[in-house]
This record gives C-alpha cells, structure tokens and sequence, in this order.
C-alpha cells in the first residue's frame, strides 16, 4: 500500500502533521508511516503510534548527528524509494525547508515549501502557501507521482492521544558522512514569548531610532495588555528584539484581536503576518505610507508624540 | 576561485497593486531579488578579499534581463550567462533548478554557487538545495556570515535556536540570508562600463534540455489558482491635532470592543 | 575616463527624441534619467497633438502607445453651486491620421527608452545627474555619483526645475509667476463603462477642461481626459495665486473637493486611484525662457521653458519632442565641424525662432497677464451660470421676457470698467 511518510526534526511539529496525516490516509486510502531519525529516535515511536502512525522507519545512524540536510535527504530518500512512500509530509521549520527541496530532488518530485493549508480536493492533495512575497496565495497541486511538502508549524492542530501500537521497522540505512561539518552551535538567548496566542500585539517598525525607545513600545503594550512585535530590521539585522518577536513572512503569522502597527510602513512582507489580526491599527508620520491602507484606523503622526499620548489616554480610561 | 551567483529577476513587489484579486505587473519595473543581491555583494567581497577570482551570474528568466543584468555586472560580476527563451517561460522550482544546473554544468570550473535563502517573490529557498542536489555538492542555507580560505568555506548560519558554524570543503552551494551585507549600488560610470563585459545568452538546446522538459512543461507542480485573498479593512485615518486624534481613535477601539481585557 | 558623444540629462520626451534622432548616427550616447523608468515620475495630464511633430518622428507613431484619439472636446465653466458645459463632437477629429490623443507618460516614455535603447543608446534608469563638469567655462561632462562621466555635449533635458540649465548659467532666478503647481490621479475604470459614460466608440476619446469655482478665485483649472482604461483627472493652479491666498489652501484638498462636484463625481465613480502625483508646470512662455545654449550645452523641453499653459491646456510634450529633433539636428551639424562652442550650437536657436514652437509661444505671450486675471474664475462663470439658471427656471410668477432677463444680468453684473478691459485684454489672446 502507498505511504504517507512523515517526518520534521521537531517531535512536536512532527506529531501535528500525524495527526492530520490520519484524515490525509483514509481520504487517499493510504497507510501513515513516520521516519525516526538521529539520537533517541527508537525511545519516540510511541508517542508516534499514539497520535496515528501506523508504522516508524527507525535510524540512529552516526551520519545523523548533528543535522544536515545532505544526510537527513539521503535517509529519507532511502526510506521512501524501499517503502513506497507517495507523500512526504514534512515540518517547514528552516531544518525542513532546505531538507524537503533536496529529498524532492533525489525523488526527482514535485515540492511545495511553507504549506500553510494542505487538504484533499478531488482524491489530490492540494497546498496552500504565499506567493508574490505575500500579495497572493497560491494553490498548488504536485504532479509527480511522488510529493514533497513542507509545512509550516502550527498549521494542524495537534489530536488526541490514543491506545494505538504500530510497527517499528529498522531504516537500514547506508549513508555517507556527510560533507558540511557542524563546528559549533552558539544557542540565541531564547525568550518565552508566543506571539501566536497573543491576544493583542504592538508591533514596532524601523520608526524607531534606537533600542533605547523601545521602551516606549513596551508601555503602550503593557497598558494594552499586549505583546510586542516587530519587522526584519530591528530582529535579525540589529538584534533590537529577538525573532520570535518578527511578524511577517519569514516571521510570526498573528491572529490577535487587535494589532497595532507602529513606524512600519506596510511591505507586503510584513502585512502578511497581520493578515488574520481583528482589528488593526497603525501610526506612521508619512500619512502616504501603505500600512494605511491595510488598516480599519490610522494615526497620522509621530511615533514619538502619539505614544506617549496614546498610552496616557489608555491609562485614564 | 570562480563564482557563480544565481540571481532571479523578479517584479519590483512594492510596486505590485492588486485588482480583481490579481496582482497588476504591467509597467512595474524588474529588478533582481533582494537576497540575490546580498549573495551577489558577497560574491564581490571575497573576491575583493583574495585579490583575485571571477564571478558570473547566471539568471533564467524574461528578456528583459538583458537589461536588468546591467546592474549586477556593474556592481562587480565580470559576466553573465542568461537563460533567455520562450521555452523557459512558466519555470517553477524544479524546472528552473534543472536548467541552471545544466548550465553550471557546461560552465564547469566552479568552485561556490551563491544563491539567496528565497527568492522575494516566491521565497520557497528550493533553488539552493535542489541545485546542490543536482551537481552532488554541499549545501550550506541561511548564511549570515561566509569566509573562504584554502579550499573551505566556513560560515554561521542563522536556525531558530542558535547560529550554526559549519565548514565543508569547496566546491558547495551557499545560500545567504538578508542579514549578511549590504548591498553596494552601481554608479552610472560603473553601469557604463559594465556594458563591455561579456553577456551570453543560451537557450534550452544549448543546454542538451528538449523545450518540453523546461519551463511550464517541465514544472512539478501545477497551480490551480493564485489570487490576493480578501481583506477589506476599514481604512479610517485620523490626522490633526493630537489630543483629537488620540481620543477619536480610543473611542473606535472601545466601539470595536478591543480595549480592555 | 569615461567619454561619451552626448550625454542627455533626462529620459522624458525632450532627452528621449534627442536620443532616438542621434542614436541611429552611430554616437556613444547616454540618457540618464533619474526615475525607476522613462514616464515613470511623469505627471503630464494629458493629450498630444501630433500633426507638429508627425513628420520628426515618421516612423514612431504607428507601433507607439498612446490612449485614445479625442473626438469630444468639453469645457465646463464652474459656478459654486451650477455649471455650464459645451461640448464639441467632430468627424474631422475622427479622421486618421488622427490630430490628437491621450497619453499615459508612464507607458508611453517607458516604451520610447526602449525604442532608444534598441537603436543602441544607453538610457540609464534610476541615475541622477548632480552637476556638470564646467573647465574654462565650457561643459565636458556631468557628475553623478560622484563620477565623472565626459561628453562633447550635454543636453539638458531635465524638466521644468531644471538644475542643469541653472548650473551652467543659463538660468537666473525664477519667478512664482512663472509657474504653477498641478496633482494628476489616474483613476482606473473598465474600458465599457468608459466608454457608456462617456458616449465613446472604440477607441475614441474625450477632453474635458475646466474653469472657475474650482480654482477658488485662483489662476488655474481642472482637466480629465479618457484613456482605454483609465481616467486622468487632475488640477493645476499658479503658485504665485496659492501663495498669495489667505486663508491658505491645499492643493490636495482642493484636488479632494473638484471630485466631489457634481460634474466631476458621476465621471469617476467606482474607479479605483491608482496613481497619484504632484508636479510644478511651467507657465511662463516665452517669459521665463533661459537662453538656449553655452559653450558645450543645450537646452530641451521643459528646461528650456517650452510650455504653455492657456488657462486649462497645458502644452508642452509637441514642444519637447520638437526641440529635442531641434537639438540632435544641431548636434549632428557640430559633429560635422567637430565643434561644440556656443557660437556653433547657436543655431539651435535659431531652429527653434523659425519653428511653431517659438512662434506659439510668442503668439501667446500676453496670456499669462490675463490668466492672472481672479475674474476669469470666480466672477464669469458665476454671471454665465446665473443667467442661464434663471433662463431655464420656471416659477409661480409668470416668465418675464428672456432678453430683459439677460439684459437685467448683464447690466447689473457686467458693464463696469474693469470687466470692459478685461474684454479688450481678452482679445490679446
Ligand atoms: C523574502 C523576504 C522576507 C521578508 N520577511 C519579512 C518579515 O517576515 N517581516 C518583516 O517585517 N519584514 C520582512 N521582510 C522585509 C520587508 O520587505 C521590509 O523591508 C520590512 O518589513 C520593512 O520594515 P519597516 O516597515 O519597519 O521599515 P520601513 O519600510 O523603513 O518603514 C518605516 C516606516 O516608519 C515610518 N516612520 C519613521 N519615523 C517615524 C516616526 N517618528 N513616527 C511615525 N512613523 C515613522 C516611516 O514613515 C516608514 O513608513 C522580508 C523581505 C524579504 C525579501
Ligand atoms: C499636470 C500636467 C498636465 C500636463 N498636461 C499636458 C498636456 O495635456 N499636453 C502637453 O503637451 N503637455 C502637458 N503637460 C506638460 C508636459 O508634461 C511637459 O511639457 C513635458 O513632459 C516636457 O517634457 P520634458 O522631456 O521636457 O520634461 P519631463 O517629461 O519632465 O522629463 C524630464 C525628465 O528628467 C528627469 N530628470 C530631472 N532631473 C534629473 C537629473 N538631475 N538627473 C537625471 N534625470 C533627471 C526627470 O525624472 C524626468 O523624467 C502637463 C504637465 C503637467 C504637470
Ligand atoms: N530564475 C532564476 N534564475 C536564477 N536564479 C534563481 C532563479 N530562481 C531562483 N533562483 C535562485 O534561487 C534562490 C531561491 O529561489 P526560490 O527557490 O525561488 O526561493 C534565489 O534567491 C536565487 O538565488
């Protein structure tokens, strides 16, 4: 029988896309196999069988550690070709998103990155993702006879538990080492913070002069009961926030009840990740910009003045 | 050491509007990707670091290339190879990976194939990986930071939890994020002067390919539909004196019913 | 070094014809245009007349893309709360080859730098002249970027501020009166509804200029014109009048207020802006014209101040791509001597004295005085509105004579001083 072959280097994204495996399986009549890959990969099948996995390839082979996309492709290459793999589901985590195209490759495949809907129509899968940096969305069907998709975290909801046992079968994998060496891995100074679930969210754009000002940001949110956001620049270029904070395409897609977009001026890259907010406000001097557009109420003003104001007012109601 | 930098021509998207839930390209001007720029700079800068080296940019797409390219070559690649034909018209990931892998190929000699993470249209970083596939070569994505020395390449890369430092001996396939460099801009001198570099162009049959295994015969993946979803946001601007504007929009957000907790 | 044969500052209509004249000569030249594209910051409302500058250009018209050829020509004169319009509809104007067209610069100018580039000019986009290189009080060169870039002859092709004129000493001073501001929206709609609303067949088109109220008591007056799918609606208004003006006015919101009448919101209703500009026009003539050439140098279009404003028609494109033919004309006969002194370049003047464009300008020269003139755009429309008003309205009492109405309207509105010398200076037009 035909697979669906799961696998992101994140159990907990990987247990997402099991769990919608489930319905993709009966709707296309397949079974639902996951790849176990790296260390400790024989101690998850469990967790794997209870969310729907019929069957885990298990490999802890020396080549898998630490990650590389040479090495993951190649495993799940040979999983596929042995055992008849016709869908891969992968995590669009960075790690799956330069794995996926490299697998499709060998597979000679179809593939589509950053699936952020993916659903059968028709007895095929179709995917959803961004395109025109954001302008569109654009719907895909894979014509090759194998498919590779890389979906982005979040986009199934995790299911229930069951009492289910499936079957592990050793991957018997021959594989390389792998060409790129890792030398060292320097961890970000992470933040707990889930801009996803926010329930409101200010978010600050390269209006601002300098770090120091973010405290001003940080008042206006407070009094808001907000998280803060921000765009590329003041996350991965000077390192203002950390990018957890960064909304946007290669950021957070948020769904707060309000958005408030301060000194942004409205790329499409950015106004991406706002899409799903209720209601969305925004202040930039430049009463031209294109934020305006995209929002139910503008201020036109500095950023400098309004928020103080703003946040004052808030306090007194 | 011998550069090959892949650059994509892509519609200037801040000028993109959209009607009928279609985005309108006519008149909007082609310019080259953002990080196909960064990759580009980087490119220059090592080679204005080991003092010697080529770099060519090889870019598939519209004809319209031919003038595009006029600003890579001015900023510093010393030639371009175009894949310019009908045929390639409709190329998605796969078609296009394909055609410039034949053409790295028939280009030989190299030694670091620079790409962006995503192209600004599309961003589905699938170029990178799949030419590595294709030419048996390391991949190294989401550089932040390269060096090149003595046959190896050294770079950081940028994952959601740490910043990686990886080697691998050349030649590899490298795909740098935004945040690497600043690109520098061609003067018009510069651009002048670009116009003497050597620009060739190749077609699928110089590249072995039949015309219907490039292009949108060549693609993997069909695209049923592709349209702007709909958002219609109210669109109020409140500007004027302060205090006014302050307490016209507190009164919507409560109207709204967004305030509080 | 970097030397070319020409170097052209601007890719509008003026630097572009110089270009594609020159081009086929064999010349290094270069168009260095500051925007995204030719067109691309192109205000221009507005329509071409061909017939001046059909035989320039012979093999240009057939392929190039211009709007619709007009057929209707409207002038509405505004009062605060009515209008009169006449419209003119003419089998004569619906005649190929035809004598007008609307034009959107932005496609148009595009398309022209191609045809340049294609005959093997350079026209460099999204490059910036700052200065010119002056030794011994002759121009050699430009500078941009900080370059230098060398030529026998730099054609000064950049616009109405032009600060190439200016840096070679050919401009001195400027006077508001000279000039005046204008906003243009491009307001897309479906060609059918363009073409219903406006009672247009194919690729036919409409003018409609406008006068009075709008303008509120300014020099000035509105303008739309019908393009295939698109409408250009915009407003001009002489700066020295807004400066002068208390309270002050935003032209914007003037711009604002002008959609919102009656004549004007029906016209553009459903479409979506999907451009909006500013710019400043020249509206001096043959008044704030700077002298024409130096040592190295010549002055095209814009530049040179070859525009014409006649209250709601703005002229000025047949001015840039004639001068611009003018210009290459010139160049080639310097080539021949290989010398690019003023007193060879000389004769670019005299090519302009002897052209229409020259002998419009002079012809028109009083118009400015006269557009100054507040009573065109408040006091006229008002009295031609009102009487016409009252002519067609019918009331409880019964009709009075139709001449006594007119007479009593006229007296009381018309015959005074002031209004009879504005009729002789009327006449100067
Ligand atoms: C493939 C790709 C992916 C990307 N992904 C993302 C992404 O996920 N998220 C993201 O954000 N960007 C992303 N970008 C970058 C994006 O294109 C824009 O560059 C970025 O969003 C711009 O950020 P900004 O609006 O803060 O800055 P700018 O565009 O520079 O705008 C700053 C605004 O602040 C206003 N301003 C300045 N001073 C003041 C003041 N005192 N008061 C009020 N207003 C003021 C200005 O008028 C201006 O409108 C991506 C780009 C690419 C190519
Ligand atoms: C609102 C409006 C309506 C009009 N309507 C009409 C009409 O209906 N009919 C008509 O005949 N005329 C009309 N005109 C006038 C017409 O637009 C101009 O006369 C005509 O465009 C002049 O052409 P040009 O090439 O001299 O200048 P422009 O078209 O202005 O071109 C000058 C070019 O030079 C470039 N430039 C300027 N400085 C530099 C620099 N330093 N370095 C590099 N490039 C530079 C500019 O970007 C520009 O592209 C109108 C004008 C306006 C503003
Ligand atoms: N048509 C193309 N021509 C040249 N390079 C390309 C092309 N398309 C993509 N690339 C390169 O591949 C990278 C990733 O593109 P993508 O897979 O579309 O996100 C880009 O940043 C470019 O470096």
């Amino acid at each position: 029988m035909a697979e669906i072959l799961v696998f992101c280097e994140k159990d907990d994204v990987a247990l997402e896309l099991i769990s919608k495996g489930k319905e993709f399986k009966s709707a296309l009549g397949m079974s639902l196999a996951a790849a176990l890959l790296g260390q400790g990969a024989a101690g998850k099948a469990d967790d794997y069988f209870a969310y729907g996995a019929d069957r885990v390839y298990v490999s802890e082979d020396a080549a898998l550690v630490p990650f590389t996309a040479e090495a993951y492709a190649e495993a799940l290459y040979q999983i596929a070709q042995r055992h008849g793999a016709e869908v891969l589901l992968l995590g669009s985590t960075k790690r799956g998103k330069e794995l996926a195209p490299r697998v499709a490759q060998k597979l000679e495949a179809g593939c589509i990155t950053d699936a952020n809907s993916v659903r059968v129509e028709d007895g095929q899968l179709v995917a959803d993702r961004y395109a025109f940096g954001g302008n569109t969305v654009a719907t895909g069907a894979i014509k090759t006879p194998q498919k590779v998709i890389a979906v982005m975290p979040k986009t199934f909801a995790l299911g229930a538990r069951e009492a289910k046992k499936g079957e592990v079968v050793d991957a018997a994998l021959s594989l390389k080492t792998p060409r790129t060496r890792v030398v060292e891995r320097k961890e970000k100074a992470g933040e707990a913070v889930n801009l996803e679930e926010a329930e409101a969210i200010v978010c600050i754009g390269r209006g601002l002069e300098k770090k120091e000002d973010l405290r001003i940001v940080e008042e206006l949110a407070r009094v808001l009961g907000a998280e803060v956001g921000c765009t590329k620049s003041l996350s991965t270029d000077w390192g203002w926030l950390s990018e957890d904070r960064l909304v946007g395409l290669s950021g957070k897609k948020v769904s707060p009840r309000l958005c408030v977009s301060v000194g942004i001026s409205g790329q499409i890259q950015y106004t991406v990740g706002i899409r799903g907010a209720r209601i969305t406000v925004s202040i930039n001097k430049d009463e031209n910009a294109p934020i305006f557009a995209l929002s139910d109420y503008g201020v036109v003003g500095n950023l400098y003045e309004v928020l103080p104001r703003l946040t004052e007012k808030l306090k007194s109601l | 050491m011998n550069i090959i930098v892949c650059m994509k021509q892509i519609p200037d998207l801040q000028q993109i509007r959209i009607k009928e839930r279609k985005p309108v390209l006519e008149g909007v001007p082609l310019i080259f990707g953002d990080m196909d720029k960064n990759a580009l700079e980087e490119a220059v800068r090592i080679k204005e670091k080991m003092g010697t080296g080529k770099i060519t940019v090889l870019a598939l797409g519209p004809a319209k290339l031919k003038d595009t390219i006029k600003e890579a070559l001015a900023i510093g690649a010393d030639e371009a190879v175009l894949l310019i034909d009908p045929a390639f018209a409709g190329s998605d990931s796969a078609a296009t990976a394909k055609a410039l892998a034949k053409a790295i190929q028939k280009m030989g000699g190299y030694d670091l194939i620079l790409c962006g993470e995503g192209s600004t249209d599309n961003y589905s970083g699938q170029v990178g990986p799949r030419l590595a596939e294709l030419l048996d070569l390391p991949q190294i994505t989401y550089v932040r930071e390269l060096e090149v020395a003595d046959g190896k390449i050294k770079a950081v890369r940028n994952m959601e939890e740490s910043f990686e430092v990886v080697e691998a001996d050349l030649p590899a396939v490298v795909t740098v994020a935004a945040e690497i460099n600043t690109p520098r801009l061609a003067s018009l001198k510069q651009i002048l002067q670009a116009a003497r570099k050597p620009v060739q162009t190749w077609t699928p049959a110089d590249l072995g390919l039949a015309g219907d295994a490039v292009g949108a015969k060549g693609t993997a993946v069909e695209v049923l539909s592709n349209l702007a979803p709909e958002t219609a946001r109210k669109q109020v601007v409140f500007k004027g004196e302060l205090d006014e504007v302050i307490g016209n929009l507190v009164d919507a957000l409560i109207k709204e019913g967004v305030l509080g907790r | 070094m970097e030397k070319m044969d020409v170097v052209i500052v601007g890719g509008g209509l003026a630097g572009l014809a110089t270009a594609y004249c020159l081009a086929d000569e064999g010349l290094a030249i270069l168009v260095a245009e500051k925007g995204d594209f030719p067109g691309s910051k192109n205000v221009t409302g507005g329509r071409i007349y061909l017939n001046p500058v059909r035989d320039l250009f012979p093999d240009l018209w057939d392929e190039a893309p211009l709007e619709r050829h007009v057929v209707r020509e409207r002038l509405t004169m505004i009062a605060e709360s009515s209008s009169t319009t006449v419209e003119l509809r003419s089998d004569r104007f619906d005649q190929a080859p035809y004598h007008s067209f609307t034009i959107l610069r932005a496609k148009f100018d595009r398309w022209f730098g191609d045809k340049v580039a294609e005959k093997g000019a350079f026209v460099i986009p999204k490059s910036k002249v700052d200065d010119l290189v002056i030794q011994g009080g002759r121009v050699v060169g430009i500078v941009a970027d900080g370059d230098e870039i060398y030529a026998d002859v730099v054609v000064a092709a950049d616009g109405v501020l032009s600060l190439m004129a200016e840096k070679a000493g050919l401009r001195k001073g400027r006077e508001p009166k000279h000039y005046a501001v204008s906003v243009k929206e491009v307001i897309e709609l479906p060609r059918q509804t363009i073409e219903d609303r406006f009672n247009l067949e194919g690729n036919q088109g409409l003018a409609q200029l406008f006068f009075g109220a709008l303008t509120k008591g300014m020099m000035g007056g509105g303008f739309l014109y019908t393009n295939l799918e698109s409408i250009s609606l915009g407003l001009v208004v002489g700066i020295k009048a807004l400066m002068q003006r208390e309270p002050k006015l935003e032209v914007h919101q003037m711009m604002e207020d002008f959609k919102q009448r009656p004549e004007v919101r029906p016209l553009i209703k459903g479409g979506e802006v999907v451009e909006y500009s500013a710019h400043v026009i020249t509206e001096g003539g043959i008044h704030a014209m700077p002298k024409l050439y130096g040592d190295g140098i010549l002055v095209v279009g814009d530049a040179a101040g070859f525009g014409l404003n006649m209250l709601m028609t703005v002229r000025g494109m047949e001015y840039a791509l004639a001068s611009g033919a003018m210009a290459a004309q010139t160049i080639k006969r310097a080539r021949e001597k290989n010398d690019f002194s003023a007193a060879t370049l000389s004769c670019y003047e005299q090519l302009v004295r002897d052209s229409f464009i020259y002998k419009e300008l002079q012809t028109f020269s009083h118009v400015l005085n006269v557009l100054e003139n507040p009573r065109l755009f408040n006091l006229y429309p008002k009295v031609f509105c009102d009487l016409l008003e009252k002519l067609m309205w019918i009331d409880k009492e019964p009709k009075q004579k139709l001449s006594t109405t007119v007479l009593q309207e006229l007296r009381g509105n018309l015959l005074n001083m002031e209004t009879i010398k504005d009729a002789f200076s009327f006449l100067k037009i």
